[in-house]
C-alpha cells in the first residue's frame, strides 16, 4: 500500500506543478535558512576537544582594583593572570599539567640557504608557552616532539613549527635540528606539527575566537628572557613601575593560564590550593578584592566568554521564525490542495477506504513534499554557507556541512512537512462521503 | 414585460457551432405565470440565462420591461438584473457561510439601499416566506424546502418585476415541493410575474400557460393565457 | 461596503483566516524588527571617525634584531615620508580609530578618587599627528614642538598638556569650556591640562559604546621597542599611488625591519564593521524572502478560494453584482484578513522588540516602524490578491445556473 500511496501522491503533485513548486520551494527556503544559521551556531559553540574538555581548566584569580571590578557589567573575573601569579603557580606545580602562555609577534628572518625562491623577512604570530601545552591541547606532530621541562627551565632557544611555517621555510621537509632566526635570535627546531586547525582558538579567546592561528611555539621562559612583548591583550588598573622589571612585578594581566586536572577530586584540591594562595598574597598586600577564584573547564569557558556572538544567536532565532512562517505557508497551500480533492476523497470513502487509510495516503503525499523540500533545502543550505563564508571571512573553518547536519536537514524537512500536512489531512478526511457525491 | 423576438444563441468553439436557441420568440405580460417546458438539452436553461441577462445572445431582440438590452455592457446588465429580476435556482445557491439575514441581504447591498431600508425589506421578505424566526440561522441548519423558501425571499426582497425560477422543486421531496409551489402560486395571486422552467409536466400544469421548447425553438404556445390572478397589478409581495 | 457580512463569513470558516493571519502577523513582527536592526547598524556604520578617511593610509613597521635603533629609523622614515610627492602630512602613532586595538586609560577629575571619571583611548603622536589624521581642532591649540616627549617603559608620569575630543570634554566638564581644565591620567603623578579640543575622533573600539567617542591625544612618541605605525595623509586622488610608494620606500630604506602591508583607512573601516554589514545583508535577504513567501502564500490561498467559491460568485453576479463589485469583495476580504493578521502582528512586533531589548541590548523600536510595516503589508496583500480577484470577477453569471 505504501507504494500505491507514493505513486498517488507523486501523480497528484505532478498534476498541479505550480502549487507543488510553491510548497517545495517554501519549505526549502525555510529549511535552508534554519540549517545555515544552525550550522554556524553549532560549530561556533561546539566542544573543540570533547575527549578531555572536562579535564582542562582555565585559572581565574581576582587581583583587580579594590575600587572597581574588572567586569562591572557582567561580574566576570579577569580572564588572564599577572606575571607574578603565573610564575608562582607554575613553581608550585600542583596540577597534573599546567601551562602559562601569551601571544607574541616575531619577525622571521629566513636563512634562504636551501636554494629555491627567496623568502623575504615577514611577521609571524607565535605563542610563548610551556612544554605541557602539547600534551594538554594535543596538536599532532609530524616530525620530532615538544621541548622538555628542562629546556623550559633552561630558557632554551628551541621552537616547534607549524606545518605552514615548515612549508614556507623548509619546503615541508623534516627540519628538526635545523636553525631558524626570529627577531635576531637563533632557535633550534625540535618539532614540527601536522595540520592542526581547532575550530575556535579556545585556549586564548582574549582577542576573539576566530583569529589567525599561531605559526610557531617558543618557551615562555625564553620569551620573558628576551623581553618579548605580549601582542595580545594587556590590562592594568594601575600604572606599573617603569621598566621591564617594573612591568613584570605589576598587577597587569596578560598571561593565559590553563591546568589539566584528571578527576573532580583533583579539581577540588586545586581550587583549595588557589584559595590558599590568594589568602597568602593578601597578607603581602595584594589581592585587595574579596576572595574569588574560578576553574571553568573548556565548555564553561566558551560559554563564559560568549564565543557564540550575539549576532549569530539572533540569526538562529530569526531563521527558525522564518521556518515557522514557511510552515504556516505550506499548511495553507496543502489545505488548499487537499480541499480541492474533496470529491475524490468522498469517492474513495464510498468505495471502501477507511479514514485511516486516507489519512496515511495524504500524509505520505505531504511527506513527499517534505523530502523534496529537504533536498532542495540542502542545496540551498550549501549556497547559504558559501554566502556566510563570503560575508564573515573569519568563519572559514566553521562553515562546512558534515553528515550529521545533512541527516538533520532531511529529518527536519520531512518532520516539518508532515507536521504541516497533519491538519490539512485531518480536515480533508473529515469529509462525509455522501455530501461530496451529490452533483452540486 | 418580457419580450423576445427571433432570438438566437450560437455557441462557437474552434470546431463546433451549437445553436442553442433559434428563432426564439416569447412574450410574457405582467402578472402572468408562464411555465417553459421541454426535454433536457432543449435550450430551456439557455433561454433562462438570456432572459435573466446572465448571458449574451447572438441575434434577435430582447426587451425587458420596455428596455432594449442589446448592446448593454456588463455593468448595465448587472444593474438591470439587480433591479428587475428575482432568481430562484434549482440548487438554492445560498451562501453557506452567511446566515439567512445576510443571504437575503446580498442583492440589496448591490442595490445601494441604506441599512434601515435593507433591514425592513429583509424582515418583510422572510416573514412572507414564513422564516422570520430562523433569521440568524445558517443554511446548513435548514431543510431543502426551507432553503428554497429563503432563496425565494432573497428573490423577492428587491421588489423585482419578474421572477425567474429554474426547476425550483428539482431538489426537493414531494411534500417540500408542494409547499414551494403553493408559495409561488400565492405570489402569482398577489400579482407577481413568474417564468418557471421545468421538465415536469405536472408542475407545468399548475402555471397559467405553457411554452414548449424543443431543440432551441418554441414549439407550442397556448394561445390564450389561463387567467387565474387579479390581472395586471403591482406585485404585493413586497411593498416597493 | 459589505464589511460585516465579509467578517461574519470569515468567522464561520476560520481556518484560512487563521493561517493567513498568522503568516502576516509573523511577517510583520520579523520584518519590522529586522528593518530596525538594519537601521541601527546602518546608523552605527555611518558615524564619522573624525579623521580624513578618503586620503589617509596606515603603515606599520616592525624592526628585528637586538640592535634595531627605533629612534633613528623613525626619524629617517618620517623625513622620507614627508618628502614623498603627494604626501600632505605624516606622523608616527600607536594606533588609529576603528582599528580595534590600542591603548585605553582612565581619567580622574580629582586626585583622591578611587575610580576613574571616564575612560578614553590614548593616541601617542608628535606635533604633526592631528594634522596627519585630518582631525578638526575646534578650540585651543595644537601641540608645540617643545612640548613633545617620549613614552617608554621607563617614562614616569604623563605629559602636562593633552588634547581631548569634545565628547570627552562634555563628559568630564558638562556645560563648561574644557580648555585649561586639569585632569589626572594617573592619580600618583602630576595632572595634565587640556589645551585643545577636537570635534571628533573615535576610539579604536567602535563597538564599545562607553568609550567610542572618547579620545585623548598625547604629545609623546612611542619609540622604544621595534614597533610603530605611521599615519600618512595624501593629496586628494593620490592615495593609492602614495601607499605603493610609501611601502616600497620604507622597505628599501631599512632592511632590518618588516613593513606590514599598508591599509587605507577605508579598508580599516570596512574591516571594523564587516560583522555589522554581514548582519545587514543577512537580515535584508530574510526580509525579502519573507515578503515573497507571504505574497505567494496569499496568491495561492486566494486562488484556491476563488475556485472553491465559483458557484457563489456566479450567484452574486446573478443577483446583480457587477464585475467591479466582485473584485472589490475579494480586495476587501483580503484587507480584513490582513488587518486581523496585522493586529496580532503589531503585538508580536512590540513583544519581539522588548525581548531583543532585554537580551541583546538593542534600542526601542521607534513608533513609526509598525504603522509603516502595516501599510506595506496592506499594499502587498492587495497587490497579491489582485490576480485571483480579477479572475473571480470574470466568473460568468451563468455559473449560477450550471448544474454541476
Amino acid at each position: 500500500m505504501f507504494g500505491y500511496y507514493l505513486s498517488l501522491g507523486l501523480r497528484s503533485l505532478r498534476r498541479n506543478p505550480v502549487l507543488t513548486a510553491l510548497m517545495v520551494f517554501g519549505i526549502a527556503l525555510g529549511i535552508a535558512a534554519s540549517m545555515t544559521s544552525l550550522t554556524v551556531f553549532r560549530l561556533m559553540g561546539s566542544d573543540p576537544i570533547p575527549w578531555k574538555s572536562d579535564r582542562l581548566h582555565v585559572v581565574q584569580l581576582d587581583n583587580w582594583d579594590v575600587n572597581q571590578a574588572y567586569d562591572e557589567e557582567k561580574g566576570r573575573l579577569p580572564d588572564q593572570l599577572s606575571y607574578l601569579d603565573a610564575t608562582a603557580l607554575i613553581a608550585a606545580g600542583r596540577a597534573d599539567r599546567q601551562v602559562a602562555m601569551y601571544k607574541v609577534v616575531l619577525p622571521v628572518q629566513p636563512a634562504n640557504d636551501a636554494g629555491g625562491p627567496e623568502v623575504k623577512p615577514y611577521l609571524m604570530l607565535g605563542r610563548a608557552t610551556y612544554s605541557d601545552f602539547f600534551p594538554m591541547f594535543e596538536p599532532p606532530f609530524r616530525y620530532g616532539g615538544p621541548w622538555s621541562r628542562e629546556q623550559d627551565d633552561a630558557k632554551a632557544r628551541v621552537t616547534v613549527l607549524t606545518q605552514t611555517t615548515n612549508e614556507k621555510l623548509f619546503g615541508g621537509a623534516d627540519s628538526t635540528g635545523k636553525t631558524v632566526r626570529f627577531d635576531g635570535v637563533d632557535y633550534t627546531v625540535v618539532g614540527v606539527l601536522d595540520r592542526w586547525q581547532p575550530r575556535i582558538k579556545y585556549f586564548d579567546l582574549t582577542v576573539g575566537a576566530l583569529t589567525e592561528p599561531e605559526e610557531a611555539f617558543i618557551p615562555f621562559t625564553t620569551a620573558i628572557d628576551l623581553r618579548a612583548q605580549s601582542s595580545g591583550n594587556n590590562s592594568c588598573f594601575k600604572t606599573p613601575a617603569p621598566g621591564w622589571d617594573g612591568f613584570l612585578a605589576s598587577d597587569c594581566i596578560w598571561i593565559q593560564f590553563w591546568v589539566q586536572l584528571g578527576t573532580p577530586a583533583r579539581e577540588a584540591e586545586y581550587k583549595n590550593f588557589l584559595d590558599a594562595y590568594v589568602m597568602e598574597q593578601k597578607k603581602l598586600g595584594r589581592f585587595e578584592r574579596p576572595l574569588a577564584t574560578l576553574l571553568p573547564d573548556v565548555n564553561e569557558w566558551i560559554a563564559l566568554q560568549e564565543v557564540v556572538s550575539r549576532d549569530v544567536e539572533i540569526q538562529v532565532g530569526l531563521a527558525f521564525a522564518f521556518l515557522a512562517v514557511c510552515l504556516v505557508n505550506t499548511v495553507g497551500l496543502l489545505l488548499a490542495k487537499f480541499m480541492r480533492k474533496r470529491g475524490e476523497i468522498g469517492l474513495r470513502r464510498a468505495l471502501g477506504a477507511s479514514r485511516g487509510q486516507l489519512f496515511m495516503q495524504h500524509l505520505i503525499e505531504a511527506g513527499v513534499v517534505g523530502i523534496s523540500g529537504g533536498i532542495v533545502g540542502l542545496a540551498l543550505t550549501g549556497l547559504g554557507l558559501i554566502g556566510v563564508r563570503a560575508l564573515y571571512s573569519e568563519f572559514k573553518a566553521i562553515t562546512e556541512l558534515d553528515w550529521t547536519m545533512v541527516g538533520v536537514t532531511l529529518l527536519l524537512s520531512v518532520l516539518s512537512a508532515t507536521l504541516a500536512g497533519l491538519f490539512p489531512t485531518w480536515h480533508a478526511c473529515r469529509v462525509q462521503p455522501a455530501s461530496q457525491l451529490k452533483t452540486q | 414585460m418580457l419580450k423576445m423576438n427571433h432570438l438566437s444563441k450560437v455557441y462557437r468553439t474552434h470546431l463546433i457551432e451549437t445553436h442553442a436557441l433559434r428563432d426564439f420568440s416569447i412574450h410574457v405580460r405582467e402578472g402572468e405565470f408562464v411555465a417553459v417546458t421541454g426535454p433536457s438539452g432543449s435550450g430551456k436553461t439557455t433561454f433562462l440565462n438570456i432572459a435573466g441577462l446572465l448571458e449574451a445572445f447572438t441575434g434577435g431582440e430582447y426587451f425587458l420591461d420596455g428596455v432594449d438590452v442589446r448592446g448593454m455592457n456588463d455593468a448595465a446588465r448587472s444593474r438591470l438584473r439587480n433591479e428587475k429580476i428575482g432568481f430562484i435556482f434549482q440548487g438554492f445557491n445560498l451562501i453557506p457561510d452567511l446566515n439567512l439575514f445576510d443571504n437575503v441581504d446580498v442583492p440589496l447591498r448591490y442595490r445601494g439601499f441604506n441599512a434601515a431600508e435593507r433591514r425592513r425589506r429583509i424582515e418583510q421578505a422572510l416573514a412572507r416566506v414564513g422564516l422570520s424566526a430562523r433569521m440568524k440561522h445558517y443554511p446548513s441548519e435548514l431543510s431543502g424546502g426551507q432553503q428554497q423558501r429563503v432563496a425565494i425571499a432573497r428573490a423577492l426582497a428587491g421588489s423585482p418585476k419578474i421572477l425567474l425560477a429554474d426547476e425550483p422543486t428539482g431538489n426537493l421531496d414531494t411534500q417540500m415541493a408542494r409547499g414551494v409551489m403553493q408559495l409561488l402560486e400565492e405570489l402569482h395571486g398577489e400579482g407577481a410575474t413568474i417564468i418557471m422552467v421545468t421538465h415536469d409536466p405536472e408542475l407545468a400544469a399548475r402555471a397559467q400557460r405553457n411554452v414548449h421548447v424543443i431543440d432551441g425553438q418554441v414549439v407550442d404556445i397556448e394561445a390564450e393565457p389561463r387567467m387565474r390572478g387579479p390581472g395586471i397589478a403591482v406585485p404585493q409581495a413586497v411593498q416597493a | 461596503m459589505e464589511l460585516r457580512p465579509i467578517l461574519s463569513a470569515l468567522m464561520r470558516s476560520r481556518v484560512a483566516l487563521v493561517l493567513l493571519g498568522l503568516q502576516i502577523a509573523l511577517t510583520l513582527a520579523i520584518v519590522c524588527n529586522s528593518l530596525f536592526i538594519i537601521s541601527e547598524r546602518a546608523a552605527l556604520m555611518a558615524r564619522p571617525s573624525g579623521m580624513n578617511e578618503a586620503d589617509t593610509v596606515i603603515l606599520a613597521s616592525i624592526g628585528f634584531g637586538a640592535d634595531f635603533d627605533m629612534k633613528r629609523a623613525m626619524a629617517d622614515d618620517l623625513a622620507m615620508l614627508r618628502a614623498l610627492p603627494g604626501v600632505v602630512e605624516a606622523a608616527p602613532i600607536n594606533s588609529v580609530p576603528m582599528s580595534n586595538g590600542g591603548w585605553s586609560s582612565g581619567l580622574s577629575l580629582t586626585r583622591e578618587q578611587k575610580t576613574s571619571s571616564a575612560y578614553s583611548a590614548m593616541y601617542f603622536s608628535d606635533d604633526h599627528g592631528l594634522d596627519a589624521l585630518g582631525a578638526r581642532l575646534i578650540a585651543g591649540r595644537l601641540f608645540r614642538p617643545d612640548e613633545l616627549g617620549e613614552r617608554s617603559r621607563k617614562t614616569e608620569g604623563w605629559p602636562p598638556v593633552i588634547i581631548i575630543t569634545r565628547a570627552l570634554g562634555d563628559k568630564l566638564w558638562p556645560g563648561q569650556d574644557a580648555i585649561g581644565k586639569t585632569v589626572w591620567l594617573d592619580t600618583d603623578s602630576a595632572p595634565s591640562t587640556v589645551i585643545g579640543i577636537v570635534d571628533r575622533l573615535q576610539a579604536p573600539w567602535v563597538h564599545n559604546d562607553e568609550v567610542v567617542e572618547f579620545a585623548t591625544l598625547l604629545p609623546e612618541v612611542i619609540n622604544e621597542g621595534a614597533f610603530t605605525r605611521y599615519v600618512v595623509r595624501s593629496a586628494p586622488g593620490q592615495r593609492d599611488a602614495v601607499l605603493k610608494a610609501a611601502e616600497a620606500k620604507l622597505a628599501a630604506l631599512n632592511s632590518s625591519r618588516i613593513v606590514r602591508e599598508g591599509k587605507t583607512v577605508e579598508k580599516i573601516r570596512a574591516d571594523a564593521y564587516s560583522g555589522d554589514r554581514a548582519m545587514m545583508i543577512i537580515l535584508g535577504v530574510v526580509i525579502v524572502s519573507l515578503l515573497i513567501i507571504t505574497a505567494l502564500g496569499i496568491v495561492g490561498m486566494a486562488s484556491f478560494w476563488v475556485t472553491q467559491r465559483t458557484r457563489q460568485i456566479g450567484t452574486r453576479r446573478a443577483l446583480g453584482a457587477t464585475r467591479g463589485a466582485i473584485l472589490r469583495y475579494f480586495l476587501v476580504e483580503n484587507f480584513v484578513i490582513t488587518s486581523i493578521g496585522l493586529l496580532l502582528g503589531a503585538g508580536l512586533a512590540y513583544g519581539f522588540n522588548v525581548w531583543l531589548i532585554q537580551n541583546y541590548q538593542t534600542a526601542a523600536m521607534p513608533w513609526y516602524y509598525v504603522p509603516t510595516g502595516c501599510l506595506s503589508l496592506w499594499l502587498l496583500g492587495q497587490l497579491a490578491v489582485l490576480g485571483p480577484a480579477r479572475r473571480a470577477s470574470r466568473v460568468p453569471p451563468a455559473m449560477a445556473t450550471r448544474s454541476i
